[in-house]
């Protein structure tokens, strides 16, 4: 059982948002754009534990788009769609009823808070509004408790004491998972124990020296107090209760030297969340429930980055494969986590991403989704590649500059602070596809996409008898996929369009271009530092003193004797303490294009 | 209770089956199951425990069980039954007619995604405007007939020929073109009526297999009752939900009971599904009602081979009256010697305990005019009613039942009540609507606490209160809406309930102390002390033209009304009748003739 997708009208941040979701959903968003609000949405149709009186919202939980006072037609709806429980009958079940589609089976969970019918004002007050949960599309199929009980969401709030809760009976994570081994632990058995603990904890009264501290505190109780008032005490374990013997054990670490309260902070979390998932998992197990839905609020608090990948690379990949046991349930657990970390977002399935931000007039929140991106699977496969190493942070900048290669990845922030651009200040990311093949960076990230602003850089790639690898690149491949069924039809237009699309050309290839921009010493230091072939080193000075290249080939094959990326890190030593300021046209004009 | 907690009530239940072998083994069965059970072999009780053990041992929650019966009556009856373990009507367990589950169950949820043709938003005809586009297609199809005449064939027909493009759908000039005008015209007015929803119904399960992977992931076991009843169409979806889709089925009925054929119904359906090499099928053989002499009667009549025993240690009595001055005399030997001696008989034997059963409302209306006269209070089960008991109209008999007194008793609940309300109207979907309308309900029923207020006045005042107006509002709800004027129309000045009263009202289902009148169709499931069968004439049963399964249906229907007797029976015949205005002398009815023979009597 998977949410497939969520339609929220009219919700606080939410003007109108509709996104599809992949097997989990990671939401991603600046603060204030509106992540708790969207699981408190989900939370309306689905959380067991949220009353009634919680889901009468108020005048104020409406969308702030709409003009006040309200009118009789003002309604927040938030729909859910389940996908992938036709397999299992108690999923279906549950579902049945709620149909909208047959094949493949999709389920429909609507929440709606709107004016009381019949109203003889304006509906201006809380009192005069109610809510409705229903299904598959018709109001008159109320549901409830019977399908919330059944399938719930919770959630797991970002301020939370996962020690504390550990430490506390009550609320531990651990306790419904000993209730549940209690119940097959034989009655005698425990009995015998506890009589056994009483024993020995009795030996620890007896000792002499502890006996005759209690003889000293009755002593004394009896001169203050007086023979008749004081009370007889003793010192010992409280009696060993065989019910409450189980409750008496603890989590230990480190060879069982060390209990939760000695633990970190994020080892806490790490183990208040194993213990959870856990108990979820034995809820569905023991016919309890179908399904949870199961919300985390950041869920990086207080975890190293390193632990974060790690832990929800766990949760987050339960794509069906080969290698999980027959055995082994499907998903029992539906992972909806909101964060602002990039680890946990380098190790989310691209289409469980959900991006949230403003729209054009900053007045509501929009969300895009990985889901409904279409990647073939290599595709999708080379950009969660690409997430996992480049830590993701592309999905959290303002602006992303797709390059080639190291080399531009090096370079590009330096040449853009020479002419005055502070990258990082701009929240500008540059992200090398490490080669030429722009599509699964440019779907992804471009206007079908995510729909974050992007520039792509690429070089001009000159070819004998005029042609440019460049533009055919362009005109074929990056043009298509950023604009699909949009794209214009013939070449030069798609040529022509390029750069208002945010694609830029160079002149030659990007280190050609860098030695016509003027950084003719910094080059030639760069060699001298690196290479090893004297003739190359000595070209390299040639051509700084005459500002021209020889042949661009033999240039390039010169720093193909250091590597083009070893090349470009030293060379971005130089340049950054080079006279020149210049900086190559072509990046001025992406860096102009993703800040507008 | 909630409906989803399981109860344990069933388990003192079952110790009593374990008494009875073949009760007890219907009781463990594990997989298809099919119950033949005689005349009083306790077979609401088997199915009622059993349903209730599936529940709470085989079905674990969400998942439910369905239970299917004849018609509302039995619905009623089962509910009550049930209710009495533990098990309510509610999300886990669906009880009810073919038609309402094919309604709420399949079509509701179903066809529009099913792609069925129906009208949106679904309209149920009324019985007045099925009447009208009937007769509107009879006059286009078979010219000056006279649709009264031609309804019920045609009601056979659509229900028995399912294959429309089978030979013996096509090769009907008659009936099959009628059917399809008749739908033609429904649909054009935008409607459906009841027969149309079973048949979508079905169509809906046969055709998607997504619809009953549905019903079976939501219902794993399908309880039907009164099978022998229930024709054709429920006799295929049992088979495509059963036998293709995987659904678990646990039957019950009587094919020897079957007397319904002019509906649909088949007594070879159970038998084939009893004969099913894949169904356990269990024959209950013990009689805990009748004597022994009236068993052996009545199997007699019956004309089969049956090994019912008698359990009761009370021989019976089974006696024949000649009258023969006509059905008149018939009447007062009944109400002037064989009832007071009756009464007489038996200490603390009530009216209540006494059914008279005849073949027809004509003769009911004759009967009943005669025990008016005589002063005697009365209950009549038959189309006769002045009202069909819909199941508004028989939820508004609870709630003038609790006006007239259940109340203190809690008897049925306000709350049982208020929630079959909500039921009769979906189109409520707000809280806020529905409160207000709960308000409604509740201020009508403590407004009119008083059993000797006049029909009239209480459904008036319950119009008054808005609640017939909720109903009239539902458009899947016109026929329910149409009932109810025509029985406020029968409660005023100057018409048959007149002198009806809430507590009249609401005692409708058989008061200790009221004579039955009955017609034997209706008399299915009762039973009584002392069953008095008027108008017994060869000609009249079995009718004077029948085919050979007519006849055979004829001996059911004498059998189920002698079976309905504990301890007497009493057979009335004159040797003559009239008939359309002429008088046939062909004696008394060869069923009385071989009973009397064979026990020895006249």
């Amino acid at each position: 059982m998977r949410i497939a997708h969520i339609h929220i009208e009219n919700f606080r941040n939410f003007h109108v948002l509709d996104v599809a979701i992949g097997r989990s959903a990671v939401i991603l968003g600046e603060n204030q754009i509106g992540k708790t609000n969207l699981l408190y949405a989900l939370r309306l149709v689905l959380d067991l534990s949220l009353p009634d009186s919680a889901r009468q919202l108020r005048v104020e939980d409406f969308w702030d788009g709409i003009p006040r006072p309200l009118t009789v037609d003002a309604r927040i709806r938030v729909s859910v769609d389940v996908a992938d429980f036709e397999d299992d009958e108690g999923h279906l079940a549950v579902l049945a009823e709620h149909l909208i589609q047959p094949e493949p089976m999709v389920a429909r969970l609507t929440y709606e808070f709107g004016p009381i019918p019949g109203l003889d004002h304006e509906p201006t007050n809380d009192e005069d509004f109610e809510f409705l949960t229903y299904g598959g599309d018709r109001p008159e199929n109320r549901i409830g408790y019977d399908v919330r009980k059944r399938i719930p969401m919770e959630v797991l709030p970002a301020l939370r004491d996962a020690e504390g809760d550990l430490a506390r009976w009550a609320k531990s994570p651990l306790k419904p998972l000993i209730d549940r081994a209690k119940a097959n632990v034989a009655r005698a058995d425990l009995d015998a124990l506890a009589k056994g603990v009483s024993k020995a904890t009795d030996k620890v009264a007896e000792l002499q020296p502890i006996s005759d501290l209690a003889s000293r505190i009755n002593d004394k109780l009896k001169g203050t107090a007086g023979a008749s008032q004081a009370v007889e005490t003793a010192l010992g374990f409280s009696p060993a209760d065989p019910d409450k013997l189980l409750r008496a054990l603890r989590l230990l670490f480190d060879g069982k030297t060390r209990d939760i309260s000695e633990a970190s902070l994020g080892t806490a979390n790490v183990l208040y969340l194993a213990l959870r998932s856990l108990d979820l998992d034995s809820l569905v197990d023991d016919g309890n429930r179908e399904h949870t839905f199961f919300g985390i609020e950041e869920p990086e608090a207080h975890l190293h980055p390193h632990l974060q990948r790690l832990v929800y690379r766990s949760y987050l990949r339960t794509r069906p494969s080969s290698t999980l046991d027959d055995a082994q349930p499907a998903g029992r657990v539906t992972y909806l986590l909101t964060t602002h970390s990039p680890h946990i977002a380098s190790v989310t399935p691209v289409e469980s991403l959900i991006l949230l931000r403003k729209d054009d007039q900053e007045k509501a929140t929009v969300g895009v989704s990985g889901a409904s991106i279409t990647l073939t699977e290599e595709e999708r496969d080379d950009i969660e590649r690409y997430l996992d190493v480049s830590r993701a942070e592309g999905l959290f900048s303002r602006g992303i500059l797709l390059v080639e290669g190291d080399a531009e990845k090096f370079l590009v922030p330096v040449l853009a602070a020479r002419a005055g651009y502070d990258l990082d200040a701009l929240g500008i990311t540059v992200c090398s596809v490490a080669g030429t093949n722009f599509v699964p960076y440019v779907k992804f990230f471009g206007p079908n996409g995510l729909n974050l602003p992007i520039a792509i850089l690429t070089d001009y790639d000159p070819q004998d008898g005029g042609r440019s690898l460049g533009e055919d690149r362009i005109a074929d491949q990056i043009i298509p996929a950023m604009l699909g069924d949009d794209a214009p039809k013939k070449r030069g237009d798609r040529l022509a369009g390029a750069e208002a699309n945010g694609v830029f050309l160079n002149n030659h290839t990007f280190e050609v271009d860098l030695f016509q921009c003027g950084y003719y010493w910094s080059i030639a230091r760069t060699m001298t530092d690196l290479c090893s072939v004297a003739v190359a080193v000595e070209r390299a000075k040639t051509r700084a003193e005459s500002k021209a290249l020889e042949d661009e080939e033999t240039f390039l094959g010169d720093i193909g004797y250091v590597g083009k990326g070893r090349f470009a890190q030293r060379l971005a030593a130089h340049v950054f303490e080079s006279k020149c300021k210049k900086c190559p046209d072509y990046i001025l004009k992406a860096i102009k294009h993703v800040t507008q | 209770m909630s409906p989803n907690k399981p109860t344990t009530n069933y388990l003192s239940a079952a110790a009593d089956l374990r008494r009875n072998d073949r009760q007890w083994a219907a009781y463990e069965s594990r997989g298809h199951c099919v119950v033949l059970a005689g005349p009083g072999s306790g077979k609401t009780k088997v199915l009622t425990t059993k349903m209730a053990r599936m529940l709470a041992e085989d079905v674990r929650p969400p998942r439910g069980i369905t239970c299917i019966t004849f018609n509302n009556q039995c619905v009623k009856e089962l509910k009550r039954r049930l209710g009495k373990l533990g098990i309510e009507d509610g999300s886990r367990a669906f009880i009810g007619t073919v038609h309402s589950f094919c309604l709420r169950e399949v079509v509701l949820p179903y066809a529009k995604l099913g792609g069925a043709n129906l009208p949106d938003p679904l309209k149920v005809a009324p019985p007045s405007e099925q009447d009208q586009l009937f007769g509107h297609a009879v006059e286009a199809v078979l010219g000056n007939e006279n649709p009264q005449y031609v309804r019920t064939p045609f009601d056979e027909f659509r229900r028995t020929v399912l294959d429309r493009t089978s030979k013996e759908w096509t090769a009907n000039d008659r009936y099959a073109p009628l059917v399809t005008k008749y739908e033609q015209l429904l649909a054009d007015a935008g409607k459906i009526d009841f027969d149309g929803m079973a048949l979508t119904g079905l169509a809906l399960i046969t055709t998607h297999a997504w619809v009953r992977k549905a019903l079976k992931a939501k219902y794993p076991i399908l309880v039907v009752d009164e099978y022998q009843d229930l024709g054709i169409p429920l006799h295929q979806i049992v088979a495509h939900l059963c036998f293709d889709g995987g659904m678990r089925l646990f039957a019950v009925g009587d094919p020897d009971q079957s007397i319904y054929g002019f509906t649909g119904a088949r007594p070879a359906l159970m038998n084939e599904l009893a004969d099913r090499e894949d169904v356990e099928d269990i024959r209950l053989r013990l009689n805990y009602r009748c004597g022994k002499t009236i068993i052996v009667a009545s199997t007699t009549a019956l004309a089969e081979n049956r090994d019912f025993e008698s359990v009761e240690d009370n021989k019976g009595v089974v006696q024949d009256y000649q009258c023969e001055r006509g059905f008149d005399e018939q009447v007062s030997l009944a109400m002037e010697t064989i009832v007071p001696d009756a009464l007489a008989r038996r200490e603390g034997r009530k009216l209540g305990d006494i059914g008279i059963l005849y073949l027809n409302q004509y003769d009911g209306g004759t009967i009943s005019q005669a025990v008016e006269a005589a002063g005697i209070e009365y209950v009549r089960f038959d189309q006769g009613n002045p009202y069909q008991r819909t199941p508004v109209i028989s939820w508004l008999e609870d709630c003038a039942s609790w006006c007239a007194g259940g109340l203190r008793t809690s008897d049925p609940r306000l709350s049982t009540l208020l929630q079959s309300w909500a039921r009769f109207t979906p189109a409520l979907t707000k809280d806020s609507e529905i409160a207000a309308c709960h308000r409604s309900l509740v201020k009508f029923l403590f407004g009119t606490r008083n059993p000797d207020m006049r029909l009239a006045e209480w459904l008036s005042a319950f119009a008054k209160h808005g609640l017939y107006a909720q109903i009239k509002i539902d458009p899947t709800m016109a026929d329910e809406a149409e009932s109810l004027k025509l029985l406020h129309e029968a409660s005023k000045d100057g018409n048959s309930l007149a002198q009806y009263t809430v507590a009249n009202f609401g005692g409708q289902h058989g008061s200790p102390d009221r004579l039955n009148l009955t017609t034997i169709h209706s008399a299915k499931g009762l039973e009584y002390d002392v069953v008095i069968m008027m108008g017994l004439e060869q000609g009249r049963i079995p009718y004077y033209k029948v085919s050979a399964h007519q006849e055979k249906e004829a001996r059911r229907l004498f059998y189920v009304a002698m079976t309905r007797a504990r301890h007497e029976v009493h057979l009335l015949w004159s040797g003559w009748y009239n008939h359309k205005g002429n008088r046939y002398s062909n004696g008394r009815s060869k069923f009385v003739d071989e009973v009397m023979n064979q026990i020895g009597g006249g």
